[in-house]
């Protein structure tokens, strides 16, 4: 069984690669790519303020690498494997990772600097000998790290400007071929047309302006060189203070240049805070919903299976068959639309409440329902009940055909059974043989069903989610989505997955241990 | 559920036999399948409600438009000057081919034409439906393309000229048609050209005929109170996009009348239940000036207003409602189901998201079974590491609620019909891959597909031609259950946002159901929730009673 349940769990972890390699592909694939709320996001902003602003949050997010560098860095924080070095964790929690290398700027050494690599920078600095007590460390960490951010944001600016002056080059000699959609420049162009190659000449021959122009391009590369200079200036001198771990270490070592450490889910471009409280604010929530909702669907459904397997044919059969097929006929949508329309909003009963999943009160409410100076309050346990009890309703309906139709044909097949006729002949009473041995030999599939209904359930509860604003897992999807935030939709799917997977693996050991017929070594 | 006692056969003695008493003809697989499909009366009744709405589907914008079937253009004297009908005229090039199709698919199917059988007819008209929506994607790709953004002078110029609509739709349909008469789908030759070629043509001829629509406008009812023209009308007046003219787009009731979309437009600002205050009524005044009505009859109408309510006599909202309305009505089309939040008629919504519906729940299911047919034969055929490496990616389909993965898809790509058509039956052929493997993992090793090795058959040919046909039944059954699933899929897309934007679709009719201040509109959520519930019944029942049908001891597998 160990052995099983280990195969299963790792078989898993390339399952979960896959699904969030396939939904990273697709956002970087979308119109906009990744992050493209990101970039929209200074709306009132003036055009050069906000170029300036994507070209930091670019820089920031790494957003122009090619899509699989950005998936494999973001599968690399995932792990809890980590190879390279271990991050630092300061006082609130927050994770500091080594500061990133400082790449050339675009054309460096085709059409300014000439000969120039990523070889020429200076070696690495040693461990910075900080010095004094520790808080004095982290004094002159915090200001080496905002002489980083300074330098990098001054190359960040020239590069924007080197990019403006390509730009206005290709317009003066007007080679629309170089400028993207977004007013970017194709480096790739403007590696064929470098000074000194044929067509340059060609280009400038003809106007006077393409020179100028030109001149003014060589200018800011070399300006961004300066400019990258004092960036990787500053970043040796940083990494020299984060190389003397002015901050605990996170991680467990396991051999040099290895360690293990909590995955890392990143921090949401929208709302700015680790994805991981996200999750763990809006996870609970949909498992509750789903938790509270089994137990219903078990007492409802399998009863009525049983006994619609009992008097087979008979109105009670014909009728709950009828019912429940209805019943999974019927879109959670119109349920949700239905239910709220008729059960909660004003126009309707009124008798629940419309969203949320608590009053706005409910944190002053004590566990249990009580007295309060002679008012009776419901206390915060009933008051979650009252609100999920729409949402789980909805959930619920859903499965009651599934799992009474399953339960009914197990039995009607259990009815036939040998070992059923024996204890007919031996003169065991009706009663006990439906009971003691149909219905305990049916209730075996009934846990694999399981296996069935969740993933559905999960899918369900992003629409009633949705419709009675309840904030859980779905309708922190469609947000991500919506803004297109990578972090948070990535981390959404890992989720969602991993939680069907345990589910699914849940379920087959659930089997095996009931059914001692079935062993998976 | 079949009864043993039904079943009943009666015994046949050996002099029955030779009197020919139990020699009836023997029916074919499917034939027989679909005669017990017939026996029940659930079955029935989904088919007959399933072939309903696809009647509506096709036929959608002959029962509900906004423009007229007929429009008789009269002269001062009443005179009848030209006769034209806008509805053609309108018509996009899409819903042509479907018309086009579908009105020759029932007699080709049910005409006795000798040589072929129905199967083949309805096949080949099923075949150049699809070539000709092809050409339509391929004739709008060079339109684009041609049109694009830093397109040299030249191809503008040919764009613009007279010429273009022809030379470029003759073009996209010969390239599309000469691609298609490779496809073997019928096996002689000349037939197949045939088919090809009229195909070809008649798509051509459409792309051209509708090259430049005007932008729609619906300016026929104050025309015809002037007295400049006389309209026939199809059965719903209303086009789904139509919205009202005024600014107030309010949610009218079912049975309202466009005269009440026209008086909410004047008495929504006046105030309510005190008399109303002289500057209100100046204000109304205008508002009636401005309605969108012929010539100078809002001028007139303001001033008749101004009349009836002079300055200081304050009538209440009632009197100035029920004076409106008697002026206002001949403007007396109706809403039978209401309007929803933008002023646009919900019957003829619900008629044309049929279309929606059915056409997405029918192609994703086709896209998902050819994938998943492709692959679980694969699977089920190789073993060992295909089978191990394929089902990797079948997991990884199965590992995530699909919902999630669509909601994904469908919000980062581009909203439209065809990516969702695409992204819907890219995601669920898992279903299908499943049931082919574990068939072809059965029919591998009998002596039919032995011997059609032996005698070195190519792999498609013992793929697709000797055991898909003997496997192909289980992923068939559920073809139901899972255009059923498409169609919820698509109605759940569309209700959070993430459907085609300029498309009617039911899922988009129930999200105006409610709003964020809790108002609800009960005719947006009970119409459309009933057309969804009635159209996954009766597929539901009709996959039910085919699986039974064709396989009683899988009855128990799934609902």
């Amino acid at each position: 069984m160990f052995s099983y349940v280990t195969r299963r769990l790792l078989i898993m972890i390339p399952t979960v690669v896959g699904i969030t390699f396939l939904v990273f592909m697709l956002i970087a694939l979308s119109p906009g790519g990744i992050g493209a709320s990101l970039r929209q996001a200074g709306g009132q902003m003036e055009a050069s303020q906000r170029a300036l602003q994507e070209a930091y949050l670019e820089d920031r997010y790494g957003l122009n690498d090619p899509p699989p560098v950005q998936f494999l860095r973001w599968a690399a924080r995932i792990s809890p494997i980590k190879f390279g070095d271990r991050d630092l964790r300061d006082d609130s929690g927050l994770l500091i990772r080594p500061p990133k290398d400082v790449k050339l700027p675009p054309l460096a050494g085709v059409w300014y600097a000439d000969d120039v690599t990523r070889e020429d920078d200076p070696p690495r600095l040693p461990p910075a000998e900080l010095g004094g007590t520790q808080a004095e460390q982290r004094l002159a960490y915090r200001q080496r790290s905002q002489a980083y951010a300074r330098a990098r944001g001054q190359f960040v600016e020239a590069r924007l400007a080197l990019e403006e002056a390509l730009v206005a080059f290709a317009t003066t000699v007007g080679l629309d071929a170089a400028i993207d959609n977004n007013e970017k420049p194709v480096i790739k162009a403007f590696r064929r047309i470098a000074p000194g190659t044929p067509r340059f000449n060609e280009l400038v021959a003809a106007d006077e302006r393409a020179l100028a122009a030109s001149e003014a391009v060589v200018d800011a590369g070399n300006a961004a060189m300066e400019a990258r200079s004092r960036a990787v200036e500053a970043q040796r001198e940083l990494r020299a203070a984060f190389d003397a771990q002015p901050y605990e270490q996170v991680g467990i070592p396991i051999v040099p240049g290895v360690h293990l450490s909590a995955p890392d889910l990143g921090e949401s471009f929208s709302r700015r805070r680790p994805v991981s409280d996200l999750i763990g604010e809006a996870l609970p929530v949909t498992l509750m919903l789903n938790l509270i909702a089994f137990p219903i669907i078990y007492i409802v459904a399998v009863p009525c299976g049983m006994l619609a397997a009992v008097r087979r044919g008979s109105w009670f059969d014909v009728l709950s068959g009828l019912l429940f097929i209805g019943l999974w006929s019927l879109p959670r949508v119109s349920a949700g639309i239905l239910l709220l329309g008729y059960a909660a909003s004003d126009d309707g009963l009124g008798w629940f409440p419309v969203k949320g999943l608590h009053a706005p009160d409910a944190d002053t409410f004590t566990f249990l329902p009580h007295q309060v100076d002679g008012q009776w309050q419901r206390g915060y346990l009933l008051d979650t009940l009252w609100h999920a009890a729409l949402p789980v309703l909805c959930l619920v309906y859903f499965g009651f055909a599934v799992l009474s139709k399953q339960t009914r044909a197990a039995m009607l097949e259990n009815f036939t059974a040998d070992y059923v006729r024996t204890a007919k002949a031996k003169g065991v009473a009706p009663n006990d043989v439906t009971t003691r041995h149909v219905f305990r030999n049916s209730l075996l599939p009934l846990i694999t069903i399981f296996a069935t209904i969740f993933p559905t359930m999960l899918s369900g509860s992003v629409v009633i989610e949705r419709i009675f604003s309840v904030p859980g897992m779905g309708n922190l999807l469609i947000e991500a989505i919506a803004l297109r935030d990578r972090e948070l939709l990535l981390a959404n799917v890992l989720m969602i997955s991993i939680v069907n997977l345990l589910a699914l693996l849940l379920a087959d050991i659930l089997y095996a241990l009931a059914d001692p017929r079935v062993s998976y070594e | 559920m079949p009864n043993p006692t039904d079943q009943s056969e009666t015994t046949i003695s050996g002099i029955h036999a030779m009197r020919g008493g139990a020699l009836t003809a023997p029916k074919g697989f499917w034939a027989g399948a679909w005669s017990q499909v017939l026996k029940r009366p659930g079955a029935v009744a989904g088919l007959i409600w399933f072939g309903f709405i696809a009647l509506l589907a096709v036929y959608a914008p002959l029962i509900a438009n906004g423009h007229p079937l007929l429009m008789r253009e009269l002269d001062a004297n009443g005179d009848v000057v030209a006769t034209s009908s806008p509805l053609l005229e309108f018509l996009a090039p899409s819903q042509w081919v479907l018309l086009v199709a579908m009105t020759l698919l029932i007699p080709l199917v049910l005409l006795p034409i000798s040589g072929t059988s129905r199967g083949q007819r309805a096949g080949a008209v099923i075949g150049a439906t699809v070539q000709a929506f092809t050409i339509l994607l391929a004739v709008s790709a060079i339109r684009a393309w041609l049109g694009r953004w830093g397109a040299s002078d030249a191809e503008r110029e040919f764009l613009g000229s007279d010429s273009a609509p022809a030379i470029v739709a003759a073009t996209g349909a010969f390239i599309v048609s000469a691609l298609f008469a490779f496809i073997p789908t019928i096996v002689r030759l000349a037939p197949r050209l045939a088919v090809v070629g009229v195909s070809g043509v008649v798509a051509g001829v459409i792309v051209a005929g509708t090259w430049s629509q005007p932008p729609e406008t619906f300016q026929y009812e104050e025309r015809e109170l002037a007295g400049e023209i006389e309209t026939v009308y199809t059965l719903v007046p209303w086009s789904p996009a139509q919205r009202p003219t005024d600014r107030s787009a309010a949610v009218l009731e079912p049975g309202a009348t466009s005269a009440q979309a026209l008086m909410n437009n004047v008495t929504i600002a006046l105030p309510r239940g005190v008399p109303i205050d002289d500057a209100s009524l100046a204000l109304a005044a205008r508002d009636i000036e401005r309605l969108p009505l012929e010539g100078d009859a809002g001028t007139t109408l303001a001033g008749a207003f101004a009349r009836q309510f002079p300055p200081s006599s304050g009538p209440t909202i009632d009197t100035v409602e029920s004076w409106l309305m008697g002026q206002l009505a001949p403007f007396g089309t109706p809403y039978a189901l209401g309007t929803d939040g933008l002023g646009q008629d919900v019957l003829s919504q619900m008629i044309h998201a049929c279309r929606l519906s059915i056409s997405i729940g029918v192609v994703s299911t086709s896209i998902a079974v050819l994938i998943g047919v492709t692959i679980g034969a694969l699977m089920g055929y190789f073993g060992g590491w295909v089978d191990m490496a394929l089902y990797r990616v079948v997991e990884i389909f199965m590992s995530v609620p699909v919902l999630f993965l669509l909601i994904v898809a469908a919000g980062v790509l581009p909203r439209s019909t065809y990516v969702m058509m695409a992204i819907i039956g890219c995601f669920t052929w898992h279903g299908a891959a499943r049931f082919t493997r574990a068939e072809f993992y059965k029919l591998r090793g009998q002596d039919f597909v032995q011997s059609a090795r032996a005698v070195g058959l190519p792999l498609r040919s013992i793929l697709f031609r000797h055991m898909l046909p003997n496997g192909v039944t289980p992923v068939l059954v559920d073809a139901s259950f899972a255009i059923a699933a498409a169609i919820l899929f698509e109605a759940t897309l569309s209700f959070l946002g993430l459907g085609p934007p300029d498309q009617a679709s039911w899922g988009k009719l129930l999200a105006g159901a409610t709003s964020e201040v809790g108002d609800f509109v009960p005719w947006l959520a009970i119409y459309p929730s009933l057309a969804i519930f009635l159209t996954v019944l009766s597929l539901t029942l009709i996959g039910e009673a085919l699986r039974d049908a064709i396989d009683p001891k899988l009855k128990k597998a799934r609902v």
